[in-house]
């Protein structure tokens, strides 16, 4: 239907970005292809130790769901985007699609092993969340190819992982916001991903950060260290939510908190985060 | 009567309107629908100061739907600029509701589009072609004052008003002062109100009786159809006001005249066909009203050697946007609270208005008061800190105290009562301070930033409007008056309608327990109409809902009318009961709600009484024909005129008082404020309907503490809003709320007839409190909370030397 709409015709998921967009008169469709009475496209299933996500399946849907609850940091990503009202009608799918630079789902999923899984007359194909996200607000999709499944591996055992934000209210974007994965063998952390998100025109992959944990024990200088590294790593631009040095010293103070509830559950503890309001 | 025997006034009755505003059954402006109906679409400048060279219309004429548009120089020519309040040369200013030949803030409207449907008036806003050229714009007031760029070049500057208040012997007090305390600068910021519903106006220039109907949420009704009549040309009775139920207004739908003369305009233009114009939230946050900013400059404290304030002087220069509309009322109103609710004598403000590339100011919520009680608050709160005198002992000295009540103030303003001290009290306990004092201290010595702030404001309701005569003294105003009418329906019924167009604040209700009270009825029995509507002719000039005080004016009106009705009950019952009046009671019997005569135990039911008067009127005798059973009341405040040289008078009627205290810890990794205990404690007299004075606290303790931490209009340097939606603007949600513990005490008012007093606006004490929290937090690190809007942002950059440096601000000279 895209192909014969041409490019000015856009899908509707949740229409949570799109709609206030056409509002304010920034997106201009042409026509609108709604997702929403597709079936079988909302579901949440985990098969071969990978979660699945049906593209139209609601942020809500996640937060409530018990099998999305095993991956903890799924559920606080969920939990925690915007309000009631946009979790009931915002969908992973679009959240990716839109790729807005705000936007949590991407900057979770990139602590994660994440596949899109595409649609398009030309058969389906699978492209890794990395190669996904090209820029902000643009990503691989081509005009008449849809995202049908987002799928995500489930760590493995000793693994944990944490998001946190910093909100001034619930309705609006987060100010600065870290998604942390660890894998912890004893006391010592095998492997990190750590991934910034609202610093930068794209979630941004804090590799030193990681490197900062990796191998080490997490105490103070390693948590110094990895703090250092995400202060440098953000690239925020300034706006009302903060100007651009707040935003690094505040992503660094969220990374170090990520961190710290990442340890706990990575050593199978059940800690409820939630994000940090004004 | 009450169960209790002791009347209705002062229960906590349910409110009437709840039922239908909770169930989603509340009747909106919006939910209005003609036939024939168009929709307006603005067209706004996207410059802050520009002149236009052309505007072009056609293409959007052109569009399918589009059945007119509207420019400034068309209305130009059919109407009249409207009032100004201001004398010369800001008087001389020209205000029209569309951009004539210059534009003078971001998202003034230019021109209008009225279309079949709203898409389509949106589609045709976007047509037309609007050519303009940059001036330099002008966002700071104090820059405004240079007048090096000129906005309105009829009046010649942008200074809209200047005088100065001075009463006492300043220099005097200087020179015996132990200490003196001078700060440089201090900033009370722009915010706004966003109230739920934004403005809607719906007009129709209906060319069969040459009359202008409108349907609205104009929150004070008269002043815009006193304000219309003039600019339209029109007879006032030609206009036709009514309003319904209204989702929130905090004064900034007062000043929504001029988009309700477009409307107006437009709908002549296309024959008389209604127009509807729903403003969205952008236009609202770029364009409504915002709240008035004030910069202090070279304050002066004179304080005596136990750190009793002896003198202050200042120079306040207020900003009040593009166009003064309601000011430079304001540049009076703050004088009403002149010594907010301290006791010193001598002072000098030097006070200015000027106007800037931004949006037009309205009466927000806490009017000019609130910027001047936070800037007293904070001189008073920076003093003690620098004297090492602690917050609460400090206010204790300065005080009015509990037995100089009424007291008078400098500028001549009696405060009816409060107990300023005993609010204090109340407060700590709530707060457990003693506790929070050992928290503190231990927090201290582990680095951690926690604040204990206390906040004493006012809430002054019922104005003198006398006061406009201090800044303009040809102002034809004076005094303050409200209507009500009170009436037996042709059935019996007891039916109320008052002036106000109630915004939340549950008049239905508290009329209805005034009533109940007179008649000794049940206020269920009572239905009450709210919702302004001039036909009911019951509105004075005053009439409205804003500024703390229908407790007072629209209760006394009320209040005033029911007893007419009931003297006329009596007069009438005694004739048919044949019985003395003093026999006579009030009450409600087999029949209904009645009259009965002790002596000989007759009674007369409320139809019985209507049915004599309406439609069996050939039992009533000649001299009784003056009896209508329909009563209208105008309640009338007891001012004079103040004395305009001096500045000196009575401005307000009563004075609610609030107190607040806020624990507040800031985070020292990500400097978010978090408030983790917070009081509030208020006064406003004798309390009518308690649950409704708390829901109004709540509301006012919310709002505060938004415009504290959340909420701020900012510009950039060039005039472009930057906070023009909800994703930059942030209203307060409840999510960022603290528990609030409310306390409360009652000092009756001698000046009105229920010892209650207008309340509601609440002083914005949480402004001055979280203020004061982050002052005590931070003050060993020499930080001077200096503006009233702080974020975790602007507190990082405190805490890197970047802003608020005491030692930059505040000039400490000991002398004894
Ligand atoms: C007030 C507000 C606050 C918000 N706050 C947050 C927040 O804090 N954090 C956050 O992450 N998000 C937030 N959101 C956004 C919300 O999560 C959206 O739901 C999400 O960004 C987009 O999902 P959608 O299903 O609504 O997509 P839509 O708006 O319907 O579509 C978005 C874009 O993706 C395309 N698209 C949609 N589905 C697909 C698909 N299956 N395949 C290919 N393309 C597709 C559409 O064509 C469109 O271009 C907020 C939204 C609002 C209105």
């Amino acid at each position: 239907m895209l192909a014969q709409l041409g490019e000015e015709a856009k899908l509707l998921a949740g229409g949570q970005s799109l709609i206030p967009l056409m509002k304010l008169r920034f997106a201009n469709p042409s026509h609108l292809v709604d997702l929403n009475f597709v079936p079988g496209t909302t579901y949440i299933k985990e098969e071969n130790g990978a979660l699945r996500f049906g593209a139209l399946t609601r942020h809500t849907e996640i937060e409530k769901s018990a099998i999305a609850a095993g991956v903890p940091i799924i559920h606080d990503c969920a939990a925690g985007i915007a309000d009631v009202q946009i979790r009931n009608r915002g969908t992973i799918g679009g959240s990716l699609a839109e790729a807005d630079p705000s936007g949590d789902w991407a900057t979770v999923l990139l602590t994660q092993k994440t596949e899109l899984h595409c649609l398009s007359p030309r058969g389906e194909r699978m492209i890794p969340l990395p190669e996904f996200i090209t820029d902000a607000y643009t990503t691989a999709l081509d005009h008449d190819e849809l995202v049908r499944e987002v799928v995500v591996k489930v760590p493995e055992k000793g693994s944990g992982g944490a998001y946190l934000a910093f909100k001034r209210s619930a309705p609006v974007y987060p100010t600065a916001s870290a998604a942390v994965q660890l894998t912890m063998e004893g006391e010592v952390c095998k492997d990190a991903a750590i991934v910034l998100g609202c610093v930068g025109l794209m979630p941004v992959r804090a590799k030193e950060a990681e490197a900062a944990l990796r191998g080490r024990s997490i105490d103070g200088k390693a948590l110094a260290g990895a703090m250092e590294a995400a202060h440098a790593a953000a690239d925020p631009q300034p706006d009302m939510r903060g100007s651009a040095e707040y935003k690094r010293s505040l992503v660094a103070a969220l990374v170090k908190r990520a961190i710290e509830v990442a340890v706990q559950r990575a050593r199978g503890q059940r800690v409820e985060v939630s994000h940090i309001y004004a | 009567m009450s169960v209790d025997g002791k009347g209705w006034v002062g229960k906590a009755v349910p409110r009437k309107e709840e039922d239908r505003l909770l169930r989603g059954r509340g009747k909106f402006a919006d939910d209005i629908k003609l036939r024939e109906m168009l929709y307006l679409r603005f067209v706004r400048s996207s410059y802050a100061h520009a002149n236009i060279v052309s505007i072009d219309t056609s293409d959007a004429e052109k569009i399918p739907g589009v059945i007119c548009t509207l420019t400034g120089s068309e209305i130009a020519s059919q109407t009249q600029p409207f009032i100004e309040m201001a004398p010369d040369p800001g008087g001389k200013i020209q205000d029209y509701p569309l951009a004539i030949s210059k534009v003078r803030y971001q998202g003034e409207p230019v021109a209008a589009v009225m279309a079949i449907s709203p898409g389509i008036a949106d589609d045709g806003a976007e047509a037309v072609q609007v050519e303009y050229a940059a001036l330099d714009p002008v966002v700071d007031a104090e820059q405004a004052l240079t007048d090096a760029s000129i906005l309105h070049e009829e009046a010649g500057t942008n200074k809209v008003w200047g005088g100065v208040f001075e009463y006492g012997d300043v220099e005097q007090a200087f020179r015996e002062a132990a200490s003196v305390i001078e700060i440089d600068r201090m900033h009370f910021h722009r915010f706004s109100s966003t109230p739920l519903e934004n403005n809607v106006v719906i007009a129709q220039w209906d060319p069969k009786d040459e009359r202008i109907y409108y349907s609205c949420n104009n929150s004070f009704p008269s002043f815009a159809i006193q304000f219309l009549a003039a600019h339209l040309n029109v007879h006032i009775d030609r206009i036709r006001v009514q309003t319904s139920d209204i989702g929130g207004s905090f004064g900034i739908k007062i000043t929504s005249y001029p988009q309700m003369a477009v409307c107006a305009l437009a709908s002549k233009k296309a024959g008389g066909r209604p127009i509807k114009w729903v403003e969205t939230r952008s236009e609202h946050m770029i364009s409504s009203a915002h709240g008035n900013e004030r910069t202090f400059r070279d304050t002066r404290v004179a304080l005596d050697k136990d750190g009793v304030i002896t003198a202050i002087t200042s120079r306040h220069i207020d900003d009040c946007g593009a166009y003064p509309r309601y000011e430079p009322l304001g540049c009076v109103i703050w004088s009403q609270v002149f010594p907010g609710v301290y006791r010193f004598k001598n002072a000098r403000i030097d006070f200015s208005q000027a106007v800037t590339n931004k949006c037009p100011v309205g009466p927000n919520r806490g009017y000019s008061r609130m910027q001047h009680l936070w800037f007293l608050e904070r001189v008073v709160d920076i003093c003690a800190h620098e004297l090492g005198i602690p917050a609460d002992e400090m206010r204790l000295r300065n005080y009015i105290r509990p037995e100089e009540f009424p007291y008078t103030t400098p500028n001549g303003c009696i405060y009816d009562s409060g107990n300023y001290p005993k609010m204090l009290e109340v407060a700590k306990q709530l707060i457990g301070w003693d506790a929070w004092k050992k928290k503190q201290a231990e927090a201290r010595k582990e680095g951690r930033m926690l604040g204990i702030g206390i906040g004493t404001t006012l809430d002054s309701g019922t104005n003198n409007f006398g006061q406009a005569q201090i800044v303009n003294p040809g102002a034809p105003f004076s005094g303050n008056s409200q209507g009500a009418n009170c009436k037996l329906d042709i059935y019996g019924e007891v039916v109320v309608a008052v002036g106000s167009c109630p915004q939340g604040q549950g008049h239905e209700t508290t009329a209805a327990q005034v009533v109940a009270d007179v008649l000794n009825i049940n206020p269920d029995l009572i239905t009450v109409r709210t919702g302004f509507d001039t036909e009911r002719n019951v509105h004075t000039g005053f009439s409205g809902t804003y500024a703390s005080q229908f407790a007072v004016s629209g209760l006394s009106a009320v209040h005033g009318a029911a007893q007419k009705l009931k003297a006329e009950m009596k007069r009438l019952a005694a004739f048919v009961l044949k019985s003395k009046e003093e026999d006579l009671e009030f009450g409600v019997g087999g029949q209904g709600p009645e009259v009965r005569s002790k002596s000989n135990g007759k009674s007369i039911n409320y139809w019985g009484m209507a049915n004599i008067v309406n439609v069996n009127s050939a039992v009533l005798p000649v001299e009784m024909h003056d009896v209508t059973l329909n009563c209208r009341y105008i309640w009338r405040a007891p001012f004079k005129v103040p004395d305009i040289k001096r500045k000196y008078g009575n401005l307000t009627m009563t004075y609610a008082s609030q107190l607040h205290i806020a624990v507040v810890e800031i985070d020292r990794e990500t400097f978010i404020p978090k408030i983790l205990d917070y009081v509030a404690v208020d006064d406003c007299g004798t309390v009518i309907n308690p649950p409704i004075v708390e829901g109004q606290v709540y509301g006012a303790t919310a709002h505060g503490i938004g415009a504290a931490l959340l909420e701020n209009c900012v510009y950039d340097s060039v005039g472009n809003m930057l906070t023009s939606t909800f994703s930059d603007y942030i209203p307060i949600t409840a999510m960022n709320m603290p528990t609030v513990k409310y306390g409360h005490i009652e000092t009756p008012s001698p000046h009105s007839y229920s010892g209650a007093k207008g309340m509601g606006e609440g002083g914005a004490a949480p402004i001055h409190t979280i203020s004061a929290a982050l002052q005590d937090a931070l003050f060993d690190k020499r930080i001077f909370i200096d503006d009233s809007f702080n974020n975790p942002d602007s507190l990082f950059r405190a805490l890197k030397g970047e802003i608020g440096r005491a030692d930059d601000i505040v000039k400490v000279e000991r002398r004894a």
